[in-house]
């Protein structure tokens, strides 16, 4: 019996040693075992240069044998015009990047990433501490392709004193949207003196959740057809329409609609805005009255899309770039920064863990706005993953702000739009 | 007249080129292959890769792709694409209509305007030049404020006058006007200068020789000044048609090609197809189709010009 329990334990010996052989075989498959220049393209404009050598020179001071040139390319446009040629040509292509949340479906489906999953095995990352969500918004077809970044959604900043004063319940649901809008809008002698929100049209992202949450799919299960010409999403658009024709919002279309939308939020010619929470810091600095932040209504669902952008490795490039690249990459959605992006950049905390940590305390006592966003954690989805989003998502904005700003039917707008929808899923 | 034939060589017999012409004509290619190995690389040969691709599903980011022959072609001229294409052709004319007009008239009046020598005309004619020495994009985004229809300068200016605010770049109707108002503003500076460094070069006996016949002024510029300009009228015309049908960067700054693609002209589009919609191929068949339009209306100027231009001067 000794002798048999000896050989059952010498077996299981093995076998862990086995695996353990494996495991460090497969990081050390990882490892940088040379010194290394790498690259790291970011649209972190110039305001957060501090932030970013800061968190650089960390990282190097770790990990000695990375020399980081960190690159700001621009907005997330011109990010990915330079991504994409450096792929095309096969070579300066960087060790990391980041990438805006709905590239990441072209990005996946072309092989452009480099599959994060063996890294992530190999050296043990704790991916689990992102939320469901965040892992879909930086995964395609199944496969973690990037990590998430500097992450945000779609939330309604309102004048908090104006609120308190004058007793403005802000809208839970769908249903709460027309007494809110009466309550919070001013007119005098059908003159508007203060909206009560503005719609951001100039980008879906914005305006898409409220379509979501009334049970509207946007793209059908075939993949090749929308819904959008639907009762359910007809009715959505109509009442966009009625709240902006009775110029108690308005409908923000346009190169400069953004800029002009936070103007007229800080001046207080409007209650309220729908906006990204990565703007939290740009609204609490600039205005002149305490700004709250509260969850988007919710209709038969009450969820938000992911924002922002997440950092990937491209996979064209050679294996000992992209073990460094990943070095950085693990370090920069690591615990340890994690914070630090979200307190000085407005992006919200992206791992469950420091949510939970002191300094996760600490943050929402310094930003209590920030409850709304912690609350409703669970309800942050990714947005829809399809190669043909883009072309969809102009169409669907150009017919929905042309009948909303000049005017028309909303069921003919909507028909259009379903049709060159269909047109560019099947292509 | 008799011809004397003895030494043309009859038939079959090959002509002697002397070596010392073969030596030159060796150092004449040797001194224009550089520039021709320059054009080769970064002209001709990514212009046939353009045509190409054409013929390809390739994405740019994907490595491997497959030939789909003339699909995109029919995606072009008989599928989805066919509406914006026209839409998008109509826009760059007629764009490129209004930039000659004002490059052209515009300068020409203001080259009349300030042809003369004082400091005072030299220091006017510096403050109408100087908009082009500013990158389009720094005053796309100058204009943009002023154009602004909440915030901007010229709504400001018009409600001075009690004229109703005017969302000049968010509308489709004044979207395009207002693209011509920054076109304008860049572009007569440089049609002055250049039809005054004409207007300069012409020799002042035609004046005096028209003036000693009785032209009055009228009569001297339309029968002087307009013929012996013609050589910089085609100049102008060529370079402004080539440069305005290449618009993008203003429209990229200001519209992208909105409200309600109004403003969508070719390159946009062209731009907007390959990296937002990922879809290269569609992009490299409008470019392709887009070169040979421009190729084909440049030469057909140039073709007519040769009865129209006048050199004498």
């Amino acid at each position: 019996m000794n002798g048999r329990r000896g050989c059952m334990a010498a077996i299981a010996l093995l076998v862990a040693g086995g695996v353990f052989c494996v495991g460090a075989q497969d990081a050390k498959k990882y490892e940088v075992k040379s010194p290394i220049q790498i690259e790291w393209w970011h649209a972190l404009e110039s305001q957060y240069a501090p932030l970013i050598e800061r968190v650089v020179a960390d990282f190097e001071r770790q990990n000695p044998n990375i020399d980081v040139t960190a690159i700001y390319q621009g907005s997330y446009k011109d990010l990915n015009e330079k991504l994409i040629a450096a792929q095309a040509a096969g070579t300066t292509l960087p060790a990391v990047v980041v990438a805006n949340t709905p590239y990441i479906a072209e990005y996946g489906a072309s092989g452009l990433c480099e599959v994060l999953d063996p890294y992530i095995k190999a050296t043990k990352f704790d991916i689990g501490d992102f939320g469901t969500g965040l892992r879909a918004a930086s995964s395609y077809d199944g496969k973690q392709v990037s990590l998430p970044f500097l992450i945000s959604t779609q939330i309604m900043f309102y004048n908090k004193d104006m609120a308190d004063a004058e007793g403005i319940r802000l809208p839970e649901t769908w249903a709460d949207m027309d007494a809110f809008m009466k309550k919070a809008a001013k007119s005098s002698g059908g003159t508007v003196q203060r909206y009560a929100t503005v719609f951001p049209g100039w980008d879906q992202w914005y305006f898409e959740p409220f379509f979501l949450n009334n049970g509207v799919k946007i793209v059908n299960k075939d993949g090749l057809s929308t819904d959008l010409a639907s009762p359910k999403a007809v009715g959505v658009a109509k009442k966009l329409k009625q709240w902006c024709d009775d110029k108690v919002s308005y409908w923000a279309y346009g190169k400069d609609a953004s800029s002009v939308m936070r103007q007229n939020f800080m001046e207080g010619k409007t209650f309220s805005v729908i906006h990204t929470t990565s703007l939290y810091n740009m609204y609490a600095t600039n205005c002149g009255f305490k700004v709250g932040m509260h969850y988007l209504p919710g209709a038969s669902t009450r969820d938000s899309e992911i924002g922002g952008c997440v950092l990937l490795i491209p996979a064209k490039n050679k294996q000992d770039v992209k073990n460094a690249g990943w070095k950085l990459l693990s370090y920069l959605t690591g615990k340890e920064v994690n914070m630090l992006w979200a307190r000085e950049t407005g992006y919200m905390p992206t791992r469950n863990s420091v949510t939970k940590t002191s300094e996760g305390k600490a943050y929402l006592a310094e930003k209590p706005a920030f409850k709304a966003v912690f609350d409703n954690l669970d309800h942050i989805y990714p947005r829809i993953q399809h190669t043909a989003y883009s072309a969809l998502s102009k169409i669907w904005m150009q017919e929905l702000a042309k009948v909303i700003i000049e005017g028309g039917d909303v069921q003919a707008a909507m028909n259009r739009a379903a049709v060159l929808i269909d047109e560019a899923l099947e292509d | 007249m008799r011809v004397d034939t003895s030494a043309v060589p009859s038939g079959r017999t090959r002509i002697r080129v002397p070596r010392y012409r073969k030596r030159e004509s060796v150092k004449d290619f040797l001194c224009v292959a550089p520039a021709l190995a320059f054009f080769a690389v970064f002209v001709y040969y990514p212009l046939a890769d353009l045509f190409r691709i054409g013929f390809t599903n390739w994405n740019l980011i994907r490595d491997s792709y497959k030939f789909v022959g003339l699909k995109n072609y029919k995606w072009l001229f008989h599928g989805s694409g066919l509406g914006t294409w026209l839409s998008s052709l109509r826009i760059t004319f007629s764009y490129t209509f209004w930039e000659i007009a004002i490059t052209l008239i515009g300068g020409m009046l203001l080259a009349a305007l300030f042809n003369r020598e004082s400091k005072a005309f030299a220091a006017m004619r510096s403050l109408v030049f100087m908009p082009k020495y500013i990158a389009v994009s720094t005053s796309a985004i100058v204009f943009m404020w002023i154009l602004n229809d909440q915030y901007g300068f010229m709504n400001y200016l018009l409600g001075l006058f009690g004229v109703a605010p005017v969302s000049w770049l968010n509308s489709e109707k004044t979207a395009f006007t207002s693209l011509l108002i920054l076109t304008g503003w860049r572009v007569v500076g440089y049609g002055m200068m250049i039809y005054l460094s004409a207007m300069k070069g012409i020799s002042k006996d035609y004046y005096e020789a028209a003036q000693l016949d009785g032209a009055n002024g009228f009569q001297r510029f339309r029968f002087v000044t307009l013929p012996l300009l013609s050589p910089t009228t085609l100049f102008l015309f060529v370079t402004t048609f080539i440069a305005s049908m290449k618009v993008f960067q203003s429209v990229d700054v200001m519209t992208d090609g909105g409200p309600y693609e109004s403003t969508n002209v070719m390159v946009y589009w062209i731009y907007d197809l390959a990296f937002v919609q990922f879809r290269v191929d569609r992009a490299a068949v409008v470019a392709g189709v887009f070169f040979v339009i421009l190729l084909a209306f440049t030469a057909a100027t140039m073709k007519i010009s040769n009865k129209n231009v006048h050199y004498d001067s």
